[in-house]
């Protein structure tokens, strides 16, 4: 495949779906700054990539791009904030969004309290959450997009959910 | 797994679209019967409205969209002259030629260098890996869907070099797949390259041993900071249980 077909290819599919690139990347990061390097590292590695193969299902391909580049990213520059493996046997820590006087005087906007819910869950549930509330993928393409068995991806969701309920409930 | 257990798992997949007509109607039927299941369920679209409100979908930033429209756009073609064209054209075919010629030359020695760096940069940067796992039928699935040489994942645990994962590495804008070996505390990287960019024999650079050999299929290139005999009997091991 030439470059130039490549390059049609990135057009076709890396454009259209880039808010929800920036979205995931925005949310395994947790910032606005760092989730455009890491795109901008993904759409590199994704034209190099389309060079020599077309992607079946281009949207979960390029956010699981997105997702791997995100998480070496991180343990590149933040190894301490990031666990690949190991959540699904763990109890999950329910984050007291009241807990400290100025976070709770933070928590009384109600958009402040979901984003930092969300953004207490485990990297795994996290991104499972996102990827199926905020950037609408569904189960399969979820479990593609993430490399993991779509009974995985099932569990990780409901546990997210569970968390966010408790936590949400907790302090309104 | 008992019906029961499965109800709470029913009530997301009913949420998020992914039950079938038979399921959806069985489920609502539990719907209807069950005051738990109904609170539940309630408290999950409860939920759901929270992230949609609170948690907007934000649209990336206006500079970086243009920097990945950059990245892909078309070369755009001019209309000139027909002989502005044709001195263009070969102002682009001289400068192709020259450029073809001096990668003919010095082409494998980038390569290594590439990889070498490749090699440097993972080893200090703590993560020398992009998917993480000791699974051979992890890591070839990862690269094959990331890289275009479908990798071969030899194992080597045996011989006392057990997988650590796998990594892309980028040659010539293009994806290459790496395999993470370890050997004690060093790493050793092997990239598989086509053919035509093979070459053979041990060099080192910047303190790093490489090693280069091919096969039938492929050409590879071993990068490691252990000694060039030990890289050596790594080498003879890979290729030994590579072999079909």
């Amino acid at each position: 495949m030439t470059a130039e077909a490549a390059k049609r290819r990135f057009r076709e599919i890396v454009p259209p779906y880039l808010d929800d690139a920036y979205r995931l990347a925005k949310w395994i990061s947790g910032d606005g700054a760092d989730a455009e390097d890491i795109v901008q590292e993904a759409a590199m590695r994704a034209l190099a990539a389309l060079e020599a193969m077309t992607p079946l299902k281009p949207r979960p391909w390029w956010l699981s791009i997105v997702r791997n580049t995100a998480l070496s990213w991180l343990q590149r520059h933040r190894p301490k904030t990031i666990s690949l493996v190991g959540d699904d046997d763990e109890t999950l820590d329910v984050v007291d969004l009241g807990a400290d006087p100025e976070a709770a005087l933070i928590a009384r906007d109600e958009s402040e309290r979901v984003r930092r819910a969300i953004a207490s869950l485990p990297s795994p549930l996290r991104e499972t959450l996102v990827l199926r509330e905020i950037d609408d993928l569904d189960y399969r393409e979820i479990a593609e997009a993430t490399q993991a068995p779509i009974g995985t991806v099932m569990s990780r969701l409901s546990r997210a959910r569970g968390a966010l309920v408790k936590m949400l409930s907790k302090t309104s | 797994m008992s019906d029961d257990a499965r109800l709470p798992l029913r009530a997301h997949m009913a949420l998020d679209g992914e039950l079938d007509a038979t399921n959806t109607l069985a489920f609502e039927e539990e719907l209807a019967k069950s005051p738990e299941l109904a609170a539940e369920y309630a408290r999950l679209q409860a939920l759901r409205r929270a992230i949609r409100e609170h948690a907007p979908r934000e649209a990336a930033p206006e500079r970086l969209r243009r920097r990945i429209e950059a990245l892909a756009a078309p070369v755009p073609v001019f209309k000139r002259a027909p002989w502005m064209a044709t001195a263009a054209g070969l102002a682009v075919a001289t400068a192709l030629a020259g450029f073809w010629a001096g990668r003919a030359t010095s082409g494998g020695e980038s390569d290594v260098a590439a990889l070498v760096a490749g090699y440097q940069r993972a080893a200090l940067s703590d993560q020398p890996i992009d998917v993480a796992s000791s699974d051979r039928h992890t890591v070839k699935p990862w690269l094959a869907a990331h890289a275009p040489l479908g990798a071969l994942v030899p194992d080597l645990g045996a011989d006392g070099y057990p997988l650590v994962g796998g990594r892309i590495d980028i040659l010539d804008r293009r994806p290459v797949p790496t395999l993470v070996y370890s050997r004690g505390k060093h790493l050793i990287s092997v990239s598989e390259l086509p053919l035509s960019q093979s070459g053979g024999g041990a060099t080192a650079l910047d303190g790093y041993h490489v090693e280069r050999w091919r096969d039938s299929e492929r050409a590879y290139v071993a990068v490691s900071d252990i000694e060039a005999p030990e890289l050596a009997a790594f080498v003879v091991s890979f290729r030994k249980r590579a072999s079909p």
